[in-house]
């Protein structure tokens, strides 16, 4: 314990390099078992888009085997596969994300579908119907929030920074914890804070490793760069477009144009295509305590996605002559509206496309990132881009300081990399391990990593065992641990430490005596009884047994406490006796002192 | 031109490393290609690919990624025997997959590189050439090895490969066939056999469970007769696990019994077979022995008395809960005592630890067996009804019975979600079995009680009205049989007066879900008059159009279907049983139109237009005119929609009108079928198109054809091909064609040539403008029979991205990407 496990991701890459990869990680945590994340892979459009949760429990439903699902954030690569395997492959169990998470995941889902739909030939993806039944399922908890999942498991939201709603989850069971981070960012930026979370000391860290090694440069820099080169276009007259994912970035960009515009007092028209942004923005203003501090402040006076400059789009638009900055979705340039703008616009030098995020092989996005300036259209069309080609990165991960930071911040007992390039996964976890001195662990995809802990299980003790103890006059001492006998009752997941007596009673069992014997053989021809009389003499002669009560009873025996000696002739040699000695274990001390004794001999015989 | 470039590419260590996508896309091309070509003219045609190996053996240091793709393309390509050929020759696949390649290198502790390997030789085993090079070269050994990799995905890998080279091997090369104990099994699948032997009988709890791992998948996947005598020599070990309990693999034991008795060379066998699964349902514990249970259950060639004692595993939990709550003598369990003893399922019911799970497991599989159209057994189907009903009770606290097992259970399961769920889905699935009715009246109780209570859950709440909605159904057909018509009513006053309740929850999944219940019990029941006055003498109704203006989006949807079905029942219906004026039906359509052309969101919109279709094709527009002026409203608000759905819809209401119509109009003989038959007459004709003219639908169609979202344009299209069937009878549609030199031939050629340029067509003209007269019904026929659209919905047809996912595409893109790789690594969307 605990036990994790990297889920299936058919594709074998060395992480998320160049590869938006999916997120899907199985923790298993004192019995209980977490699905982390649920992502899917954009790069492709058949059965490898999704992970291959078939590897998950090979006899048995997952329903049955899974406690509960972790969302960390909206981005498809950590939730996108979830309608999927809720309504299709059956899990029925509960998910939990954060409240915004839970509002704005089935639009990007939705956004998604809508480009999956449009590609003929899609099968097997989930329907509208399923987005909603599976968005019902799940549970919104708030941040710092404990849930508890059930009697045992427990989880907590922490702010993550990195999207709108994003947050990393404590996962707990009894003493034992996980903290997996998702996405964060330990930087606030323009409309997000940095992430936190508390000295919590878990067992496990499990920490995404996006930027490894990258110290990266500061936010700003970019940003300017990007009114810079939307400002030149639009002064020369020409056409920005900016092809987005209906929420996240956008939302972002957004406001840096509108505070951009209003400060330079421009004039060209900004758009957003899609019906959706009004929901977007909706939800943004909804969840303005997710945000950073001064949005937070400056919405006293005015709410910052309350947007006076951008407006809605009307494909029509996109002829009209001048200058003018559109956001549109999808945010690839798969299909849809923005590439219909991109191949409106593409011809003309003066026009510009920015892409703020990543784009898979197998879209015109993809194609023009990485150079190509000649595409093949429908109908054995050719277009030719002029226009110029912007790629802006925005994203918001953590880079080695910010994981640093946060490792120093929770005090994790073992750190997991996952989600980064395996080369600079390697040198963070040799920094890791030498500053922390902790285990650091990167398993490849499909590697299970299993941590060993050392629980501390509290027992409870009762009070009758409490009370003899201290009877015998021991105070509890922090300082002086000692020792104490009881019988130790495992029951319903919980200990206690009782009395032999009252275990029994309440276990209803009956008492066995334990008793140790021994036989001493002595030297001695007289007569049993005169040898028993020896031996009685013998011992009420010794001053270490003076407070012990030595009785020599009329079958012959002798006792001392519940030490019993009795003496018989030896078969063979009648000048040797044997005496035979038993003791219950409570007397062991005394026993062992009493056959000690009697082995050295009975002293001569004074009569 | 491209490959021998890609291929210089990947193989140059200097340049950063392809992305993994294209790399498995470009592996997809060549599988496609090899597929349908074994020749070696590939090899001989491109020597780049060749040169691609060697030049990556001759890395010293290959990328893992490039290695494990080198690999994977050399699998592919030795698939066929003389291109593996030709490789040996170059001595390529020994230096790949031979002890001195990649295998002895570091980089065989990436566990792609592994993985590579495995593919690689999975591809290429499709002859005995590679078996024997497999065979031969020491590769045996690494396989066996890799089945404890710390991969789940090698492992998994490797286990998938062995059973498929024990198949290829002992049923291709075999010359006596192995039919008796001591055959000669070929060299290969004796190496494979003889580990798996040894394997079983080591104390290795790991390697055991590799063995059974594969064998159960080889029994699922290979039915000839061999495969027993493989059995025969490991029965013996097998059925120790069960006895001796020495290595702890029983978990294992059920599955491959299960797909041993699915396959026919056991399954009709005599005897020991069959008294090894009869064991193993005795001796494994409850919850191992449940998934082979299930699966017997549906087996029909299953042994009768094998039968019985997996129905007994299967129901002991539920006889067991029957038990625990009753007094004694009062109801008899499930379960005749004399097959059952129920000693460990009462000890596992009796621990919170696995109390839930073996209860979730058993329901699990009755639900499973339930919903089998044909079951291979008869279920005690009362009994289990009053069991569910039980273990509802004991969840939301409403039995506490006396008994010690009772109370324990009852402890253990209240407020269990996981066991209400699974319980509601097995009572839904029970509604279609049963014929009893005493139970009725306790299980609407406790049906009614959980859509009461505030302590259920929003799921457990969905499946309560999923299950009440069946049963429902259910009663309505007993009471139509016993008359028991008081009963039936105060149950559904019952239900709506808890309706009424859970429609004002503030939490939207829960008047969502509420909604929905009211739409599919309207769907079901809204012939019947008990229904219909129990409903609409409730406050649900109104209470649902009020939903109308809910904030949540999914809610105003869910509320328009609703709203649309309620329509049926009051001014829809022929003999409406509302008083007053209540149920303004013009109030409601202007409520509806309403949310199509206001509402902010797509999903109310993409509501009303499949409701407005609904009602269209139930015929409740009205007459022809009054319909014509609807679907012409309708038309012009969903025309420019921002939601794609929105439109396709107003797309599909479009085709509705359309047959409809010509159904109407046209010839007598046309009977309501999708547009085909073509209209003679030019009076009709005209007539109709006129109506169409009217109604503003070209203008929509042509315009939808331009749609920057396909599936509007795929869909206008073939509507517009189905009318042009109608009024062009296919003789005609030449000559048609010809005739350009209409007053309208200039205009309609502008629309073809505007068409052509699809979803880039600037200025889509209007009516009145210079344009087409969308409104003119002679130019809609000529342009009907001008344009081309056999071309646009070829054009069409194409997904959007096919331009993009050709090979031609692929390899322009890692070529390209090679080049300019820059840091813009690692971001998502």
């Amino acid at each position: 314990f605990p036990e994790m496990s990297h889920l299936p991701c058919l594709c074998w890459g060395a992480g998320a390099g160049q590869d938006v990869g999916r997120s899907c990680i199985l923790v298993s945590i004192a019995g209980k078992n977490v699905m982390l994340d649920c992502g899917m892979h954009m790069g492709y459009n058949d059965d490898r888009r999704f992970p291959d949760f078939s590897y998950i429990t090979q006899n048995g439903r997952l329903t049955d085997f899974l406690d509960c699902v972790i969302i960390s954030h909206f981005h498809l690569d950590h939730c996108g596969a979830l309608p999927y395997f809720s309504e299709m492959v059956g899990y029925d169990g509960p998910i939990y994300m954060t409240h915004p998470t839970k509002a704005i995941c089935p639009i990007l889902l939705e956004d998604y579908r809508k480009i999956t739909v449009d590609k003929k030939g899609e099968t097997n993806f989930f329907t509208s119907q399923m987005i909603k039944d599976c968005m019902k399922k799940v549970v919104a908890v708030h941040l710092h929030q404990t849930v508890q999942v059930d009697e045992e498991l427990e989880i907590k939201a922490y702010y993550a920074g990195h999207v709108l709603g994003a947050a990393m989850f404590q996962i707990k069971v009894g003493c034992e914890s996980v903290v997996y981070t998702g996405d964060y960012n330990m930087t606030p930026d323009r409309h997000l804070g940095a992430a936190w979370v508390d000295k919590c000391r878990p067992d496990l860290l499990i920490s995404e490793s996006t930027y490894a090694t990258t110290i990266r440069d500061s936010k700003r820099c970019r940003e300017r760069d990007f009114l810079k080169k939307v400002h030149e276009t639009v002064e020369r007259g020409g056409k920005v477009l900016i092809p987005v994912f209906a929420l996240g970035r956008a939302q972002e960009l957004c406001i840096l144009l509108e505070t951009f515009w209003e400060r330079m007092n421009l004039k060209a028209p900004i758009y957003f295509s899609t019906g959706l942004t009004e929901k977007a923005n909706h939800y943004y203003k909804l969840f303005i305590t997710w945000t950073n501090q001064k949005i937070r402040k400056t919405f006293v006076q005015r709410n910052m996605f309350e947007f006076k400059h951008i407006k809605a789009f009307d494909r029509a638009f996109a002829d009209k002559p001048g200058p003018m900055v559109v956001f549109a979705t999808p945010g690839m340039l798969h299909a849809g509206q923005s590439l219909q703008i991109f191949r409106k616009w593409a011809g003309n030098e003066k026009n510009m496309v920015i892409m703020p995020g990543y784009c898979v092989q197998g879209t015109v996005g993809h194609k023009i990132l990485s150079g190509q300036r000649k595409l093949e259209m429908e109908g054995r069309q050719i277009l030719e881009v002029k226009m110029q080609v912007e790629y802006m990165s925005f994203s918001a991960h953590a880079d080695a300081k910010g994981i640093m930071q946060l490792i120093r911040q929770a005090e994790p007992r073992n750190v997991l990399l996952v989600h980064g390039e395996a080369k600079k996964m390697e040198f963070l976890k040799q920094k890791i391990e030498q500053e922390f001195h902790v285990n650091c662990y990167m398993p490849a995809n499909g590697e299970t990593t299993t941590i060993f802990t050392n629980p501390s299980i509290p027992v409870d003790i009762s009070l009758g065992l409490l009370k003899r103890e201290t009877a015998i006059g021991l105070l509890p001492d922090a300082k002086k641990p000692k020792l104490m006998h009881g019988t130790l009752i495992m029951k319903d997941n919980s200990f206690r430490l009782v009395s032999p007596e009252q275990a029994l009673k309440e276990l209803g069992l009956a008492e066995h005596q334990l008793r140790f014997t021994c036989r001493v053989h002595i030297q001695d021809p007289r007569k049993e009884h005169e040898t028993v009389l020896r031996v009685y003499n013998h011992l009420k002669g010794q001053v270490v047994l003076k407070d012990y009560s030595v009785q020599h009873l009329p079958d012959g025996s002798i006792t001392v406490e519940s030490i019993l000696i009795q003496a018989t002739a030896h078969s063979e040699d009648q000048g040797t006796k044997v005496l035979l000695v038993s003791w219950t274990y409570q007397d062991e001390e005394l026993g062992s002192y009493l056959t000690a004794l009697l082995k050295k001999g009975l002293p001569p015989s004074t009569s | 031109l491209l490959l021998p470039r890609v291929c210089a590419a990947l193989a140059d260590p200097r340049q950063p490393g392809s992305d993994d996508t294209c790399l498995e896309k470009l592996l997809d091309w060549f599988r496609t290609l090899t597929e349908f070509d074994p020749s070696v003219k590939l090899l001989q045609d491109n020597p780049c690919l060749t040169e691609f190996i060697t030049s990556v053996l001759a890395l010293p240091e290959p990328s893992p990624s490039i290695l494990s793709f080198t690999l994977r393309l050399a699998g592919i390509l030795a698939a066929s025997e003389s291109r593996f050929q030709h490789l040996q020759q170059e001595k390529l696949l020994v230096m790949l997959f031979g002890g001195d390649g990649p295998l002895s290198s570091t980089v065989w502790e990436d566990a792609s590189v592994r993985s590579g390997w495995v593919e690689g030789v999975h591809s290429m085993m499709q002859h005995q050439l590679a078996l024997h090079f497999i065979c031969n070269g020491g590769g045996m050994d690494v396989i066996f090895a890799l089945q404890g990799d710390p991969s789940l995905f090698v492992a998994s890998a490797a286990s998938r490969l062995l059973v498929h080279m024990l198949i290829l091997s002992a049923e291709s090369e075999t010359t006596k066939h192995p039919s008796t104990k001591d055959c000669d099994w070929p060299a290969c699948a004796q190496m494979i056999i003889k580990h798996i032997e040894d394997s079983l009988q080591s104390n290795s709890a790991s390697h055991v469970e590799q063995s059974l791992k594969l064998l159960t998948s080889l029994f699922g996947s290979c039915r000839s007769t061999w495969t027993e005598v493989l059995w025969l020599g490991i029965a013996k070990q097998i059925e120790s696990f069960l006895t001796e309990k020495t290595v702890q693999v029983q978990h294992m034991l059920a599955s491959l019994l299960l797909n041993m008795a699915w396959s026919p060379v056991f399954c009709e066998s005599e005897g020991s077979f069959w008294a090894l699964v009869t064991s193993a349902l005795e001796r494994l514990t409850p919850v191992q022995a449940g998934p082979l249970a299930v699966g017997l259950l549906r087996l029909y060639k299953c042994p009768q008395d094998v039968r019985i004692q997996a129905l007994t595993v299967l129901l002991q939990p539920m006889d067991c809960i029957l038990r625990a709550a009753s007094q004694p003598l009062e109801h008899a369990g499930l379960l005749d005592e004399s097959v059952s003893d129920p000693a460990a399922v009462e000890s596992l019911l009796s621990s919170k630890s696995s109390c839930a799970s073996l209860l979730c497991q058993t329901l699990a599989h009755l639900e499973k067996l339930l919903c089998l159209i044909h079951l291979p057994v008869d279920l005690p189907y009362a009994s289990l009804l009053r069991s569910l009903v039980t273990i509802l009770q004991f969840c939301n606290g409403f039995l506490s019975p006396t008994s010690p097992l009772g109370s324990t259970i009852s402890r253990i399961l209240i407020n269990c979600f996981r066991v209400q769920r699974s319980a509601l889905d097995v009572l839904a699935a029970l509604s279609e079995r049963i014929g009893c009715d005493t139970l009725i009246g306790s299980l609407f109780d406790v049906l009614l009680a959980y859509l009461e209570s505030p302590n259920t859950s929003p799921t457990v709440l969905k499946k309560t009205f999923q299950a009440t909605s069946k049963w429902l159904v259910r009663l309505h057909e007993v009471s139509c049989s016993n008359s028991q018509w008081q009963q039936t009513q105060k149950i559904l006053e019952d239900v709506f007066l808890v309706l009424q309740k859970r429609l004002c929850s503030p939490c939207w999944e829960i008047r969502d879900s509420s909604l929905e219940f009211l739409t599919v019990l309207i769907k079901c029941l809204r012939d019947q008059d008990e229904f219909r006055q129990s409903l609409l003498s409730s406050e649900v109704p109104r209470l649902t159009e009020n939903l109308l203006e809910d904030p949540e989006s999914y809610v105003r949807a869910s509320a328009v279907i609703a709203v649309g079905h309620l329509a049926f029942i009051t001014y829809f219906a022929p003999e409406s049983p509302v008083v007053g004026n209540q149920y303004n039906k013009e109030n409601t359509v202007a409520k509806l139109q309403e949310i199509l052309s206001a509402d902010p969101e797509g999903f109310p919109r993409r509501a009303v237009i499949s409701i407005f279709t609904k009602w269209l094709r139930q015929g409740c527009t009205g007459p022809l005119e009054d319909t014509e002026q609807f679907v012409s409203r309708v038309i012009q608000t969903v025309e420019y929609d921002l939601d794609w759905e929105v439109r396709l819809g107003g797309l599909e209401l479009v085709e509705v009108f359309c047959s409809q119509t010509i159904c109407q109009l046209g010839p007598p003989e046309c009977s309501y079928s999708p547009v085909s038959s073509a209209i003679t007459s030019s009076v009709h004709q005209n007539k109709l198109l006129q109506v169409f003219c009217r109604a503003k639908l070209f203008r929509f169609l042509f315009r939808s054809l331009c749609d920057c979202d396909k599936p509007v344009g795929q869909r206008a299209c073939d509507i517009l091909l189905a009318l042009r069937g109608s009024f062009y009878p296919i003789s005609t549609l030449k000559d048609s064609q010809e005739a350009g030199d209409s007053p309208a031939g200039p205009s309609i050629a502008w629309l073809q040539r505007t068409l052509r340029q699809g979803s880039l067509a600037q200025d889509f003209p209007s009516d009145g403008g210079n344009g087409v007269d969308f409104g003119d019904p002679e130019s809609m026929l000529l342009a009907l029979g001008t344009i081309d659209l056999e071309e646009l919905h070829d054009e069409l047809n194409k997904c959007s991205d096919h331009v993009e996912k050709s090979p031609q595409s692929l390899l322009q893109d890692i070529l390209a990407t090679v080049g300019t790789i820059e840091e813009n690594e690692a971001d998502c969307y």
